[in-house]
């Protein structure tokens, strides 16, 4: 299976390896790589947490082959261009594992690095498909795809029995191709999709939107995006009497949504993982989580926590740090983590990464519907 | 029937966008007016005229005060004093020892200090969306029951009449008050002015005051009306409407109104027949044919050079 | 004195107060789902308070104070000096840009590979702003939509290799002429309009050209971006690990020695310091040459210039053209370093930043642009501690040096005489 090519490449990353191991003696550095500052820094900070509890823990339970993890943190801002100002002042530091990025458009460029200098990414919160489309040996996710979230949620509007159902979308990587994947599966269901449409984000004015929405006389609306747009359609929306149900995916449904939307939020349907926080088997560490003043509900906590986890676990299973060792036992193992259990296929995806279709109500409370569908 | 009442629905999106645009927009032309420079940290003083609006409406209801007039009344007192102090404190502080120098040095200043203010809140209140209490809900409705019906709700209504009070008065101010003819002085000839003895720095701290103000009563209006605040929100406002300036004639105070309803129905018009993701293409094209074809905008002066 | 300015001060520390204790004294904060008011921490309250009192107590000593410091010895140890002589001065330039350039070819050898990147990053800063410079230092036209160009350069790049597999080395220099077309096509129209107006509509073209770009998916790929863009390659020699297209091979391998990662980074960094000194010199020449004269005297007054034959547009254009085509360069060698490219890179603050750069470093010197460029992009970098403030200190340190210093780090400097009018 291996090529001669291969073989060379591991003899030199284990030499590399070697030489950075003489440097940072009995510690393995894993590096976290995501937005501390900049518009999307809450999210961030989800991802911080969770990656640092999980390293504490597994410190506190005598590290990994008997060495402590160290945590070196980063900060990308969410932007392309920081984004590969770090990858390669983490490779720089001699990081072998990182925990990241955030932002699709980030991990993008990084991971380029990233597969060039041996060094292996899991991202907690990536979902945009072409990340693992590359073939690249060295890239993870603990997160689903937009592809596999998309049809979730278009099946469920198809056994709705819709009428007219319009897609809206933020023009970002995220929101565009979560989207389109509803989009494909609704046109392959028959369903009529009346509408297809971008907004800019960040805008706050949709009153010509949802006239046209009105217009058009939709019933059920599917909204590709995060939740300060999505907030302010349902508030307006609202205001201008327009009767339709709304549908995001897991960008919308937190609870700033009701801040913003009000009453308008009741009944929002939205796709999320299951609440990993709300599972009985991991209710010590959301206590551990809510000991430390940290909020775990968040959707990237817990799989920035699973990501540290199946990394420490990796590294065990081949008893050494060789970034292309582990990555290897990665695709072969099977991992138990607070998301679940964890298996990878060739590409390093998840095999499967469950979405459930909750409803959102006005007090920020969830409840899931039962689907009739999938 | 149908086609008009979503035509008239969409005029009127447009309209209530434009006016608010054209508060706005009055800050930039008429700082530009005085003393010819763009003051690109306006849209930032809108901003903070929304979060101080935000903060009074809460601590209000935090103190049970929940009698509609007096929680729209203190919060615009507030939100007018703080930006106002904000306007001069700005002109103060970055553009008042740069005056006089050339063009481009007071311009990179306001973006400095654009980034500052947009910071500066940032840290001090979060990054995050802000949902801002709907005030005022309800409306009226147009059309028959079946098919599109057309609404025009109560807070448009409000838009409507605070921007044309607020610009009535500014009119009379202008044309009838001590200050306000010194303004028209100044911005005629700043040192002929001072010659006739108009303390010409008064004035222009005058003008940014007035101008933040206009912009407070714009940050409660769409607060309100949009429904969020955060901080990056009046940098594109004060894109918007800085573009609704120059397409009016910059400089020109009817030419703010003009320019901000042009723009917020066309914004509003692209988004109803085209597609609302070109709306941003369609309003900089806009303005820029317009300045090919007039190149001091509808109703700017046109310029003479002078030898 | 100080009775006079009693009122004064006591108005300024009312400013500063109302200014800053509601935003900082207040936060705003969503709990669950309702958002509440909390009072800040004692320690901002104390802050705000004591930032007043400061302000007071200066305002009220003000004279006192500025007179102070006015008899303080200057601290610039060339104050007192007289001008150089200008031929002097141009000498010494070129050999500081010399010394400069040289140190700059060793030094990815010396440091590690965080800093060559980012070095890198400092080169196509200083192409953009030495473009730029010629747009608005020695022309004089305000141009915020500078990004487009650079846009326009990177877009190039990324698409022709998508779809046509085109290297660095050819999309290098049709990157920058498309880029200069632009600049031409834009530029004729608009060049007839007069300073601010000017600006209006670049930043408009500049905006058009991203929301075209993030729209326009099927060919672009929207907001996904571009990605797997090649790295240059030497002579068809690639440095990635692995060989990624039919007929090239390996640069470690071709000589034998052991695959290392920084060898692509210096790669791009000689690449991009090699298009720099190409950049500087090729507007040097240009500076000094009849077209040069032509931006600066145009600059200086229209009026006066046209009288004297000068063609207002095509000496417009030929600014805008060659300001586009470095932006073209730049943008080349940028998405060739990012791999990967999206609108979102491509944002106004993007503009601004470079434009702060040109005023930095003194309109029109290109010395003085350089030193900016190098300070504008590294010092972010070094103040990663204070993350959080960091763009708060930058568009602080943006005000403040336009009111200390306005002239720039080096101002530009030519022969003239200057005749003092009789007050």
């Amino acid at each position: 299976m291996r090529t001669p090519v291969r073989k060379i490449t591991t003899a030199v990353t284990a030499a590399a390896a070697l030489t950075a191991a003489g440097q940072a003696c009995a510690e393995i550095q894993i590096g976290i790589a995501g937005p501390m500052t900049g518009p999307v820094a809450q999210y961030g900070d989800m991802q911080f947490s969770g990656a640092r509890m999980a390293i504490e823990q597994i410190n506190e339970t005598g590290g990994v082959l008997g060495e402590q993890l160290v945590a070196v943190e980063y900060d990308d801002v969410c932007d392309p261009k920081q984004a590969v100002t770090v990858a390669n002042r983490l490779v720089n530091d001699g990081v072998q594992f990182v925990v990241g990025h955030l932002c699709s458009s980030s991990t993008q460029p990084a991971s380029d690095i990233y597969e060039d200098e041996g060094v292996l990414m899991v991202t907690p919160a990536s979902t945009s498909p072409e990340i693992t489309e590359r073939g690249y040996e060295l890239v993870f996710r603990t997160i689903g795809l937009d592809s596999m979230q998309g049809p979730v949620a278009a099946n469920y509007l198809a056994s709705l029995k819709p009428e007219k159902v319009a897609i809206v979308h933020d023009k970002q990587q995220y929101g565009e191709g979560i989207a389109t994947a509803v989009r494909d599966t609704l046109q392959k269901q028959g369903i009529e999709v009346a509408m297809f449409e971008g907004i800019t984000a960040g805008d706050k004015d949709f009153s010509s939107l949802i006239t046209k929405l009105k217009q058009a006389n939709v019933d059920y609306v599917y909204y590709g995006g995060y939740h300060p747009e999505l907030g302010l359609i349902l508030r307006q929306a609202r205001q201008a009497d327009l009767d339709a149900t709304f549908m995001g995916p897991e960008g919308v449904g937190n609870k700033d949504i009701n801040t913003i939307a009000g009453e308008a939020a009741e009944g929002l349907l939205v796709t999320l993982p299951p609440s990993f926080d709300q599972k009985e088997e991991n209710q010590e560490l959301i206590k551990a989580f809510r000991d430390k003043g940290e909020d775990p509900s968040g959707p990237f906590v817990l799989t920035s926590y699973a990501a540290v986890q199946v990394i420490a676990r990796g590294i065990e299973m081949v008893d050494s740090t060789n970034p292309f060792e582990v990555a290897d036992a990665l695709r072969k193992g099977s991992f138990e983590t607070p998301i679940g259990t964890i298996e990878y296929d060739k590409t390093g995806d998840l095999e499967s990464f469950e979405f459930v279709v909750y409803e959102w109500h006005s007090d920020g409370s969830k409840t899931p519907v039962n689907q009739s569908s999938r | 029937m149908q086609d008009l009442l979503y035509f008239s629905q969409q005029l009127i999106n447009g309209l209530t966008i434009g006016s608010a645009y054209a508060l706005i927009a009055i800050g930039y032309t008429m700082v530009y007016g005085i003393i010819g420079m763009i003051n690109f940290a306006h849209g930032e003083i809108y901003m903070i005229g929304a979060y101080t609006a935000l903060i009074a409406i809460t601590g209000l209801a935090t103190l049970g005060i929940a009698w509609l007039p007096a929680v729209l009344i203190v919060a615009l007192i507030c939100a007018m004093i703080v930006s106002s102090a904000m306007g001069w404190a700005v002109e103060r502080t970055a553009y008042r020892p740069v005056r006089g120098r050339h063009r481009l040095i007071p311009l990179i200043s306001a973006i400095g200090m654009s980034i500052f203010l947009q910071n500066y809140v940032h840290l001090a209140q979060g990054s995050r969306n802000i949902g801002f209490p709907a005030l005022v809900e309800g409306g009226l409705q147009f059309g028959s029951g079946e098919g599109f019906q057309m609404s025009l709700s109560y807070m448009q209504i409000t838009i409507f009449i605070t921007t044309v009070i607020c610009m009535t008065a500014l009119s009379l101010f202008i044309s009838r008050s001590r200050i306000g003819r010194a303004c028209r002085a100044v911005s005629q000839d700043l040192g002929m002015a001072n010659l006739l003895g108009i303390d010409t720095n008064r004035i222009i701290s005058a003008t940014f005051v007035i101008g933040a103000a206009l912009a407070a009563v714009a940050g409660l209006l769409l607060g309100m009306y949009y429904g969020s605040v955060d901080p990056l929100f009046g940098f594109i406002a004060g894109l918007k409407a800085f573009t609704a300036a120059v397409l009016g004639g910059i400089g020109s105070i009817p030419g703010a109104m003009l320019g901000g309803l042009i723009l917020g129905v066309a914004e509003s018009l692209t988004s109803g027949y085209l597609s609302g993701e070109y709306k941003d293409v369609v309003s900089f094209g806009l303005l820029i044919l317009i300045l090919l074809f007039k190149p001091t905008g509808l109703l700017g002066k046109p310029e003479v050079e002078k030898i | 004195m100080v009775a006079q300015n009693f009122g004064h001060a006591l108005f300024c520390a009312m400013i500063t107060l109302i200014i800053s204790f509601p935003i900082l004294g207040f936060n705003l904060e969503a709990q669950g789902i309702n958002v509440t008011l909390t009072g800040a921490k004692t320690t901002t309250i104390i802050g705000v308070v004591l930032a007043s009192i400061i302000v007071f107590g200066f305002q009220l000593f003000r004279d006192a104070i500025m007179g102070a410091l006015g008899t303080l010895p200057r601290f610039n140890p060339l104050a007192g000096r007289e001008p150089m002589e200008p031929s002097r001065r141009v000498k010494l330039e070129s050999r500081i840009i010399t010394v400069l350039v040289v140190l700059f070819l060793f030094w990815p050898f010396m440091v590690s590979r965080g800093s060559v990147d980012l070095a890198t990053l400092v080169l196509i800063y200083i192409m953009l702003a030495l473009g730029l410079n010629v747009v608005v230092g020695l022309a004089g036209l305000l141009d915020l939509g500078y990004e487009a160009f650079y846009a326009v350069g990177a877009y190039t790049f990324a698409l022709l290799s998508r779809y046509f597999d085109i290297s660095f080395w050819l999309a290098l220099p049709i990157g920058a002429l498309l880029a200069a077309l632009f600049g031409l096509v834009l530029g004729f129209p608009v060049l007839r309009l007069r300073g601010d107006y000017l600006a209006i509509v670049t930043l408009g073209f500049g905006e058009i050209i991203r929301i075209l770009l993030n729209n326009w998916t099927n060919v672009t790929g929207g907001p996904n971006g571009i990605g797997g863009i090649p790295d240059p390659t030497l002579f068809g020699m690639e440095f990635g690990r692995r060989v990624k297209e039919e007929g090239n091979t390996s640069f470690h391998e071709t000589f034998g020695i052991a695959y290392s990662g920084e060898h692509k980074v210096i790669f791009l960094y000689l690449i991009a310091l090699v298009l720099a000194v190409i950049t500087a010199m090729v507007i040097r020449r240009l500076m000094r040459m009849p077209v040069g004269r032509a931006w600066e005297a145009l600059r200086e007054d229209e009026i006066a210039a046209r009288s004297l034959g000068l063609s207002r547009t095509a000496v417009k254009l030929s600014a805008f053209t060659i300001g586009a085509f470095f932006a073209g360069f730049a943008g080349t060698v940028f998405a060739s370093k990012q791999g990967f490219i999206s609108p979102e890179s491509f944002v106004f603050l993007e503009s601004a930043i470079i434009l702060a750069i040109v005023v930095l470093g003194g309109m029109g010197s290109q010395l003085g642009v350089i030193l900016a460029a190098i300070a504008v992009t590294i010092l972010p970098e070094l103040a990663r501690e204070f993350s959080e403030y960091r763009m708060l200190i930058f568009g602080a340190a943006m005000v403040l040096m336009m009111v200390w210093r306005p002239q720039g780090l080096l101002p530009m400097r030519r022969i003239h005489i200057k005749l003092n009018r009789l007050e």
